[in-house]
């Protein structure tokens, strides 16, 4: 579904992506960690071509980024993207959120978008929101509404960049209860995440990274009780510490 | 004397009418004009070329940096040279809108720039296209904390079309030049005329600030 083959990509200097080459697979969910500055948010900003990559190859749901023949507005019609800082539309109510790209990219009819965008927002458990407009809404709130308006196009893969972590810790569950839910549900998802417990649960692989570089990959249990290198041993330590 | 001036004062309303009649229709015309095309350039300046939006920022640049009066004159006295025949109505109108459009176009990118990052990227990731970008996410931002500057440009634009008077069109700032020859007190005529123009502008006044209040509103929806 998604593939890197010796994927490199620099900020001017600063090699942020190095030689990555990592595959996932129609429904699996990959958790990405790793310190901050490690290149995990550029990783999956690449996959939407939210970031360019200068070298490789990156191939998602069969076409190949930069190509001249791969439609990139229709591929992004694929992939839910959903933002540390929510990035809702503070002119639109939630259900306006939630159905304005069905309504113009998918074409879908004004009525049956909104039925549907009523339904998924009841699913994340804001069946009262409907016309309540972002600010109006806690954090948590809002981002389960950014993840509605993601599902309400129903796209092959969804990505996750640090969802929670602009969030006040008793936020926290309500938003990776409803991510567990997407996941159970068969989602193909890549997560940046430093919630473990939420790797535990769900991901089929963890991928630690590095300096811009992919350091270690394992399933959750061997990751977390036998970390391989010193360097995610070392970043376990500190973020399990409490 | 001061009753024999003031009756024919109010002998000269038809003309005081007629000039007030001029500077609405020109402000009106060049207004609206000045908006569309103003909105146009704004839009083009931040998102199209970089050529396009340079060429832009350099015209606005010279008419800003350039009295009002000189570009009328250019554009009356020397596009016919250049075997375009202009009435004073047409010339008044195009110096107008071309004036606003500059000053709108610099609002409107300011607007459009002042937009997070995040919110294009959201709209973006969701497979909107460029003109579904701009038109759902970006302008609707955007108009939030232009609407207000826009509005006050409006009443100095309404002020500027007082310089139209100077290619002989009869605004009501030379309805006040023909007067004060019947009557010779100015002070009282462009006294008179000072409050014709502030009939006009007062309500714009007021809808800029009320629109400055509404836009400290943290959500919602700005409407008019």
């Amino acid at each position: 579904m998604i593939e890197f083959r010796g994927v490199n990509k620099w900020f001017g200097a600063l090699h942020v992506l190095r030689d990555i080459t990592l595959s996932v697979e129609p429904r699996e969910v990959v958790v990405v960690c790793g310190p901050s500055g490690s290149g995990k948010s550029t990783l999956i900003r690449c996959i939407n071509g939210l970031e360019a990559i200068n070298d490789g190859a990156l191939v998602v749901d069969g076409q190949r980024l930069g190509d001249r023949t791969t439609n990139m507005t229709g591929l992004r019609a694929e992939i839910g993207f959903v933002f540390q800082a929510f990035n809702l539309y503070p002119h639109k109510t939630a259900l306006e959120n939630v159905t304005l790209a069905p309504i113009h990219v998918r074409k879908i009819p004004r009525a049956e978008a909104e039925a549907s965008g009523r339904e998924m927002l009841a699913k994340v458990g804001l069946a009262d929101k409907f016309d309540t407009y972002p600010a109006e809404l806690s954090g948590g709130q809002q981002q389960r509404v950014a993840i509605a308006r993601c599902l309400c196009m129903r796209p092959k893969i969804m990505l996750f960049d640090e969802p929670t972590s602009a969030l006040d810790p008793e936020m926290i569950s309500e938003v990776l209860d409803v991510m567990v839910g997407v996941a159970e549900e068969g989602m193909t998802m890549m997560v940046v995440t430093h919630e473990m417990g939420f790797a535990r649960k769900v991901a089929q692989r963890v991928v630690f990274m590095d300096a811009g570089a992919i350091v270690e990959t394992g399933t959750p249990e061997e990751f977390f009780a036998d970390p391989k290198t010193d360097r995610s041993r070392a970043f376990l330590s500190k973020i399990l510490r409490h | 004397m001061i009753w024999f001036q003031l009756q024919s004062l109010v002998g000269s309303y038809p003309l005081a009418l007629r000039g007030l009649g001029m500077t609405v229709a020109l402000s009106g015309i060049s207004l609206v004009l000045g908006t569309i095309l103003g909105f146009a350039l704004g839009v083009l300046r931040t998102s199209g070329s970089r050529l396009l939006s340079s060429a832009i920022g350099l015209w606005v640049d010279l008419i800003r940096g350039t009295p009002f009066l000189v570009q009328i004159f250019l554009i009356f006295f020397i596009l016919p040279e250049l075997g375009v025949e202009l009435d004073a109505f047409t010339a008044g109108i195009i110096a107008l809108t071309n004036l606003a459009a500059c000053f709108i176009c610099e609002i409107v990118a300011a607007g459009i720039r002042s937009v997070p990052t995040g919110q294009v990227e959201a709209a973006l990731a969701s497979g909107l296209s460029k003109w579904q970008r701009m038109r759902q996410v970006v302008l609707p931002q955007a108009m939030r904390v232009s609407l207000p500057p826009l509005v006050g440009q409006y009443v100095l634009l309404i002020k500027d079309s007082s310089v139209v008077s100077a290619i002989g069109l009869t605004d009501l700032t030379r309805v006040g030049w023909l007067v004060v020859q019947r009557v010779p007190n100015g002070l009282l005529v462009f006294a008179i005329v000072g409050i014709g123009y502030f009939i006009v502008c007062y309500p714009l006044i007021l809808l800029a600030r009320r629109l400055e209040r509404r836009m400290s509103a943290a959500h919602g929806e700005v409407q008019l």
